[in-house]
């Protein structure tokens, strides 16, 4: 037996989101038992299934140095202060 | 770079530290490496749940033949695979704790030797019983679970409670919808309900348990997020006086309204049914024990069939089974019925 992620998507609209895990045999028998067990009341239009030890997994603080990038955001604050002075400026 | 719990995400020097993360809101994930008190008090948490979705399951089923109405058959057919499905939901957040296997938790399970709710250790005698603990016993379940989901630090249960509490809400219209319509039956439909009543009342009550222990380690690690008394106190403040409503009788001669407070008084309560119940020793813990691993004995050849160890399912055997069910919606073990 082997554990699967279940995956469910929504709608057109929404993203897959992971539901939860379960074991099944084959990968077939793991889609059926995600839709008995997952998907029993419409919760989704589309359904997907991940062996769990073909999921990779970066390892803690892989992704820490990218929280702190304050140069690729931008708060466009000086441009909308020029924006805001030329508007409220007399004709 | 790793796989899948091959090595260890988050850790913590020690307790005070783990604690502070948790009264921060900190969620802890399965491969987080969490104080050992801390695993085991969640997982024999879930373990208790996931035993108790199944044996409920399992006596949900005892009733699909003898439920009247075809409407209402369906909706006990629906409600018993949402149990059976919650117990598999919960068996598999409790395996990933690494404490024990499924299996190992299904054996101790059938083997008595570990606990599921009390009210699935008596025994229900008449549709009305069945009712009783469709309202009764469903609703005081949801409101545990409410509590538990609402503040609930181990991230995987959080997220499965979110679905099982879901679908226990439409368990408990389904039981006060049937309640309602004994409730506006005949003079002998309303004495068997309050017979039923009699019977269910108290161990739907202490389900919620004995009030909580100054300092219970669940409460301290956000799994409860709140006392006891305080979830029991809910659900008689709310069922009171719904049954009363209804025109039965609440089986507590002590009952009281306080003006003072506004509120109903039970009066005291005798846990001794509880302690009876949590040692295996209710009126029908033997029999539902042995019923159980009956139905895991017999029920051997399902599995068989769905994994690959089974005497006629090869890998092509069983894939071919599902592909025929994955269309047709028939069970996949349906080729080798009989066994």
């Amino acid at each position: 037996m082997d554990v699967y992620e279940v995956f469910v998507k929504k709608d057109g609209r929404d993203e897959f989101r992971h539901v939860g895990a379960l074991e099944a045999a084959t990968d077939e028998l793991a889609l059926v038992l995600a839709r008995e067990g997952y998907v029993r009341r419409a919760e989704g239009d589309r359904l997907w299934v991940v062996r769990r030890d073909h999921v990779i997994v970066a390892d803690d603080g892989f992704v820490a140095p990218n929280a702190d990038k304050p140069h690729r955001h931008h708060d466009g604050a000086a441009v909308a202060a020029r924006r805001r002075a030329a508007r409220e400026a007399p004709e | 770079m790793r796989r899948w719990a091959a090595a260890v995400a988050r850790s913590w020097v020690a307790m005070e530290d783990f604690e502070a993360f948790l009264d921060g809101g900190g969620l802890v994930e399965a491969d987080d490496d969490m104080p050992d008190p801390y695993r085991q008090a969640v997982f024999a948490f879930i373990e208790m749940h996931a035993n108790s979705e199944l044996m409920g399951g399992l006596t949900e089923r005892d009733w699909i033949p003898k439920t009247p109405g075809l409407r209402h058959k369906m909706a006990v057919l629906a409600k018993t695979q949402d149990e059976i499905g919650h117990g598999h939901l919960l068996y598999m957040v409790a395996a990933d704790l690494g404490v024990k296997t499924r299996t190992e938790m299904l054996e101790d399970l059938f083997g008595g030797r570990s606990r599921f709710h009390n009210v699935f250790h008596y025994r229900a005698v008449t549709w009305g019983d069945q009712v009783a603990i469709a309202f009764l016993v469903d609703a005081a379940a949801l409101i545990s679970q409410q509590a538990v989901f609402k503040d609930c630090s181990y991230g995987p249960y959080k997220r499965i409670l979110r679905r099982i509490i879901a679908e226990e809400g439409f368990h408990m219209r389904l039981g006060e919808d049937r309640m309602m319509r004994i409730a506006e039956g005949t003079a002998r439909q309303r004495r068997m309900f309050q017979e039923s009543l009699d019977r269910w009342f108290w161990p739907a009550l202490q389900l919620f348990g004995p009030d909580s222990k100054p300092d219970d380690p669940l409460l301290r690690w956000h799994i409860k997020s709140e006392r006891n008394e305080v979830l029991r106190d809910r659900w008689v403040q709310k069922f009171v006086p719904m049954l009363q409503g209804y025109g039965f009788s609440v089986p507590a001669p002590d009952l009281r309204w306080d003006d003072e407070t506004r509120r109903w008084d039970l009066g005291p309560i005798d846990w001794a049914p509880l302690q009876r119940t949590l040692a295996q020793g209710g009126p029908d813990s033997a029999r539902r024990i042995g019923e159980a691993a009956d139905n895991w004995q017999r029920t051997a050849w399902v599995r068989a069939a769905l994994s690959k160890g089974g005497a006629r399912s090869d890998s092509s055997t069983v894939a071919d089974n599902s592909r025929v069910s994955a269309n047709g919606g028939a069970s996949a073990s349906g080729g080798n019925g009989g066994g």
